[in-house]
């Protein structure tokens, strides 16, 4: 080792260096790409859900109500507020952003006398243009939050290296050649470390109980089913939806659409994990231990064992009331029993929802149709409240010529469903683009198989809505595709062509133009020009339905009031215009579906109650 | 003569970090020397315990200032092995380089205090200039130049950018054409061989009584490294060397740093070349959700310091019911600098502190 | 290596995956001996004194953590736990600074932060706090979001404004 004490002069060279050292601040170091400093957040795209206050480590994070929002489904009117005597700029809450609306930007520079300047509601180049500049107008000598360059994002968020995991649990299904040749249920449903893998991708954000129209506690339940312990979860479902059932197999699931993670990755589950709690409990009456309230002396009568019906029945009998439930069906569950197909909702489900509210003690009688075997005066005679809740039951026809050939989608539907499925043909039209018209085209597609093993059948659908604004779900469609189902959208019906035996040949079809006017109302246009014949031995017309009142005598239905949109109007009691005769339903609200008629049940056994113990007085 | 007592920081010039000594003294000589930590304990492990598994990321790493690197990797590997997280073969190279990088950087500033230390300015700044240049590629990857919150449990947070690999390399040369200006300054300066040797001396079995690890040991003789007893990361798929001293005092302490510098950066080269391809991240449970099984776990590293361990313990739930790092600094800053310092000169406690590599923070956390 | 710590020690219990770590849970009274029988054969290196408030069950549970610095390699793998049990209620232990010189500041630090008294440490004074607590400030019974509210909630805000006029 040579020590010396001239070598070390040769640094001398250096003094003939340029220096590396920067003039600060007429030179300045441009931050990396990735840097992490002052924070954006879009506020079109952030849905208020506070996840990022949730995971901050140092509480620099607060969501405040922003008053000039509106909060809507999936979405609330809060908005992050950011302390930066705080905040350490680790970049938590930006892997943690759902919508990645919110990022670090690589601004740095805040310089102010006011400490109440550090805490900082962030917002984004286009809400707030002026506070953003670009690099020739930005100076550093007046850096600060209000004065920011613009294009600047540093340390965004990456999907791949989310701390929420976007992809769903994939759901078992039997394959479409296998689930066309039967009416085997083809959701297989989550097993337990499936369910509990999916339910540990919930945020809690609840986004989702706002969206729900019948505010379940989603994030509870789906806790409990993380935590193992599926009968707290269906304790809390039942809080609020006595059909679990029946609603985790058929729900509209508003939910999912809300779910902060579907903005970039897929929502969670919640429907299926819904089912997946009703399913795995196989005792309800000892899981939930829930009685009827002691005895009011009060007597209620339900017409329509509907989900509205059954619900309403359910939270009445809880806080002991008298109920009885009419229904013309042979059995409970209404649209429910024989709308959905038994592949996607079958009988059993149903009735174990059913029997469970059987089993507090509400009365059932099927096959009562009300108006025929039982007077509708005569309910409102002996009972203290009337519920309706009969749905839409009648089929709407497209009225074409001809039309009296085509069968009706309800009556096919039930027929298959609980009758005796009728005869098919071998090449079968189906009018429509909403969910019935798909339910109609894929169970027969399935009576084809039954009836026809082995032959050459089709299945087509007609809808004068194109693809875009298609009414059915795009999960719908998707199975429906995978069935081989054959889509015709924009076309409309013109004619039932027949042969000279009345047998039908096919149907003529006109080229959509456009289906809504320019206020949004339902008023087809079509280019007379454009003109199809699709050939067909059998048609269904699944075009919509309508409710059917007849059960209600004349004198009576004059006094109901209804909305410009054809709905019963109700109070916010749920109580019709008649005194005493509350609805809820698809008869009463435009969503149409289980878990808003759940939710007006809640409304209107609430009322009921009200009213009954005297707090309202009447109309 | 007359036994006078001094105190040696904090608010001393030639105390680097917030610690103090307090030194009796005979005349210039040293009687004893009594450490006096405490200037920067923030309760860190307490505060742990409040916060969820996640949330303890951009804490860990404020432990020590000057490398928080290696403090992620211990609470990552702590948090992987309680929760039996798998860490992909991309994400372990990248730790490795990481952490190279990262020590590379730490003996600069280790450097930069030392030669400041004993009036070596130019190559004080020397040191920190290229200090920076590593901060510079830790901000391009990670967006914090000290604090990187990077190390994540199942991988790293961030893949490599676009070209990042020749950046590394070619700022690794930048330092690299600079050793011979170092060696010529600073290392084979006959003025640093004065002032260092037979300063501070070890001998091999006092270091082990007293718990030396790291460089200190490594000086005395003891070729041991966590690196290569029990490998993490990707350091046993590569080739290197446990540089080794004898003498056991500061002059062999700050030479073992230089090669180990030297042989860091070869190793970076090595495991480069050697990257594989992949995913570097395997995604963690939901933060929200995350609870760990009640189990109890010790890692260790190799830090720039030497071992780095760190005690973790679960008790099933979503927060650390203890964790515990045992800190290189600790038992050198603590027990050793007050053997180290007996009957030494005033003059040399800096130099003896500082060839001792102890930083204050880590010893208070 | 488990086996033998149990033929010569009573009443332990071992477990570990035998290649890196081995934990030793043992009485109170034989740690020390253990400690010393452990540096003996080769496990030299004291890495850490650890202490882990458990406070269901009213324990302190003292960690020592163990590791050989000359020995071979299977042997240099190997970090060995050893364990016991104290009662919280005035805890009292034994000191290991006679067997390994750098115990001294671990064990000062856990007197400070866990209230442990070691008979026998030469020095058993405060090593970084400055002020005294009526409990020991990393026992789980410490609530430190109610220590900070109590001392800095009596410091008055200063008055930005007034002070600038």
């Amino acid at each position: 080792m040579s020590q010396s004490v001239l070598k070390p002069f040769k640094a001398i060279k250096y003094l003939f260096a340029t220096p590396k050292t920067l003039r600060y601040p007429f030179e300045l170091k441009e931050p990396a790409l990735r840097y992490r400093g002052f924070h954006v957040n879009d506020w079109e795209t952030c849905t208020g859900c506070g996840n990022c206050a949730d995971i901050c480590p140092n509480q620099a994070i607060e969501m405040i109500e922003i008053p000039e929002l509106v909060s809507e489904p999936g979405k609330t009117n809060k908005r992050p507020r950011i302390d930066y005597g705080r905040c350490c700029f680790c970049g938590l809450c930006i892997d943690i952003c759902p919508p990645g609306s919110l990022k670090l930007t690589r601004d740095y520079f805040h310089i102010h006398f006011d400490p109440e300047t550090f805490v900082f509601v962030p917002k984004d180049e286009q809400t707030e243009p002026g506070k953003y500049f670009p690099s020739d107008e930005y100076s550093v000598l007046k850096a600060s939050l209000s004065h920011r360059r613009k294009d600047y994002d540093g340390f965004v968020s990456d999907l791949k290296y989310s701390l929420f995991d976007p992809e769903r649990v994939p759901m078992p299904v039997v394959p479409p050649e296998e689930r066309i040749l039967s009416f085997i249920e083809h959701i297989i449903g989550y097993d337990r470390e499936e369910a509990r893998k999916e339910a540990a991708r919930c945020l809690e954000c609840r986004l989702c109980e706002e969206a729900c129209p019948a505010h379940l506690k989603i994030s509870d339940y789906i806790h409990a089913i993380f935590e193992d312990k599926p009968e707290e979860s269906l304790k809390k479902i039942y809080e609020d939806n006595p059909i679990p059932s029946i609603c985790g197999r058929v729900c509209m699931a508003h939910c999912e659409k809300a779910c902060s993670l579907s903005i970039r990755g897929e929502a969670l589950s919640i429907r299926w994990l819904k089912r997946y709690a009703a399913d795995t409990v196989k005792d309800f009456k000892t899981a939930l231990e829930l009685h009827p309230g002691p005895p009011t002396g009060k007597k209620v009568a339900v017409i329509g064992a509907g989900p509205g019906g059954l619900s309403v029945a359910y939270f009445l009998r809880l806080n002991g009331y008298e109920v009885k439930v009419y229904d013309a069906l042979p059995g409970g569950g209404g649209t429910m029993r024989t709308g959905p197909p038994a592949y996607r909702l079958p009988l059993e489900s149903i009735d174990r929802d059913v029997d469970y509210i059987c089993s507090l003690g509400v009365e059932f009688f099927f096959n009562t149709r009300v108006g025929k075997d039982v007077l509708f005066e005569d309910l409102l005679k002996e009972n203290d409240a009337v519920f309706l809740g009969t749905g839409y039951t009648r089929s709407r026809s497209t009225q074409v010529k001809n039309y009296e050939k085509c069968e009706l989608a309800l009556a096919f539907l039930a027929d298959t469903k609980i009758g005796k499925p009728s005869k098919v043909g071998r090449e079968i039209i189906v009018i429509g683009g909403g969910n019935v018209a798909l339910d109609v085209a894929r169970e027969a597609i399935r009576l084809q198989h039954i009836q026809y093993p082995g032959e050459k059948t089709v299945v087509k659908t007609v809808s004068l809505e194109d693809w875009d604004e298609m009414p059915a779900t795009e999960e719908e469609i998707r199975e429906a595709r995978e069935e081989h189902i054959q889509f015709h959208p924009a076309w409309g019906p013109k004619e039932v062509v027949v042969d000279e035996s009345g047998k039908i040949t096919g149907l003529q079809c006109r080229k959509v133009k456009s289906v809504f006017n320019e206020q949004g109302r339902f008023a087809p246009t079509f280019h007379e020009d454009k003109e199809m014949f699709m050939e067909g031995d059998m048609i269904i017309e699944a075009i919509g339905q309508v409710p059917d009142f007849s059960f209600i005598p004349e004198a009576l239905f004059n006094k109901l009031e209804f909305t410009e949109r054809k709905k019963l109007r109700v109070d916010e009691n749920g109580m019709t215009s008649i005194s005493r005769v509350f609805a809820g339903g698809d008869i009463v609200n435009t969503n149409m579906d289980a878990v808003t008629a759940i939710a007006d049940a809640k409304i209107a056994a609430q009322g009921i109650s009200r009213y009954l113990a005297g707090e309202t007085v009447s109309a | 003569m007359r036994e006078l007592e001094l105190y040696f920081g904090p608010q001393h010039l030639g105390m680097v970090g917030n610690f103090s000594i307090t030194l009796q003294v005979e005349g210039d000589r040293i009687v004893k020397a009594t450490a006096n930590p405490g200037f920067l304990h923030r309760g860190f492990e307490k505060l742990m315990e409040q916060r969820t598994w996640i949330q303890n990321f951009p804490l860990v790493c404020r432990i020590n200032v000057v490398e928080p690197d290696h403090m992620e990797l211990m609470y990552a590997m702590a948090v992987e092995k309680l929760a039996g997280i798998e860490v992909p073969e991309r994400a372990q190279f990248i730790r490795s380089i990481y952490l190279e990088l990262a020590r590379v950087g730490s003996h600069l500033f280790g450097l930069w205090a030392y030669a400041n230390m004993l009036g070596f300015d130019t190559v004080a700044n020397w040191a920190m200039y290229h200090r920076d240049l590593i901060l510079d590629l830790f901000e391009e990857l990670t967006g914090g130049r000290v604090y990187h919150i990077y190390l994540w449990p199942g991988g790293v947070r961030r893949d490599f950018p676009e070209g990042f690999e020749d950046r590394i390399r070619s700022t690794l040369h930048t330092i690299g054409s600079c050793v011979p200006d170092y060696d010529d300054t600073f290392f084979h300066n006959r003025l640093f061989y004065e002032r260092a040797h037979e300063v501070g001396k070890l001998s091999l079995e006092e270091a082990c009584r007293m718990g030396a690890v790291g460089q200190v040991l490594r000086a005395t003789g003891m070729k041991k490294d966590i690196r290569k007893t029990e490998p993490y990361a990707a350091y046993d798929q590569v080739d290197w060397e446990i540089p080794v001293r004898t003498d056991g005092d500061a002059y062999s302490r700050i030479w073992v740093v230089r090669d180990e510098m030297i042989e860091s950066v070869h190793m970076i080269f090595k495991l480069l070349d050697k990257l594989p391809k992949g995913e570097a991240y395997q995604r963690i449970p939901n933060p929200f959700k995350w609870k760990i099984p009640e189990n109890e776990v010790y890692v260790r590293c190799e830090s720039s310091r030497g071992e780095l361990g760190l005690y973790l313990v679960s008790e099933g739930g979503d927060k650390p019911c203890r964790a515990h790092f045992r800190t290189p600094s600790y038992s050198h800053g603590l027990t050793i600098l007050e053997k180290a310092l007996e009957n030494e000169s005033i003059a040399d406690v800096g130099n003896i502190m500082i060839s001792l590599y102890i930083t204050a923070p880590e010893i208070d956390r | 290596m488990q086996y033998e710590l149990r033929s010569m020690f009573e009443g332990i219990s071992t477990e570990g995956d035998g290649e890196t770590r081995v934990t030793v849970k043992c009485r109170k009274e034989t740690v020390i001996t253990m400690l010393s029988f452990l540096k003996k054969t080769g496990f030299d290196h004291l890495a850490l004194i650890s202490c882990v408030d458990r406070i269901n069950n009213n324990e302190l549970e003292l960690v020592y953590i163990l590791s050989s610095y000359g020995g071979d390699a299977a042997m240099q793998k190997l970090n060995i736990l050893v364990k016991t049990r104290i009662p919280r209620e005035n805890p009292q232990f034994y000191t290991a600074t006679e067997i390994f010189r750098n115990a001294s500041p671990y064990e000062r630090e856990l007197h400070e932060l866990f209230g442990i008294f070691f008979r026998g440490h030469p020095g058993l004074t405060p090593l970084f706090l400055e002020r005294e607590y009526d409990i020991p400030p990393f026992r789980k019974d410490f609530d430190t979001r109610k220590y900070v509210k109590d001392v800095f909630d009596q410091i008055p805000f200063v008055d930005d404004k007034k002070g600038r006029t």
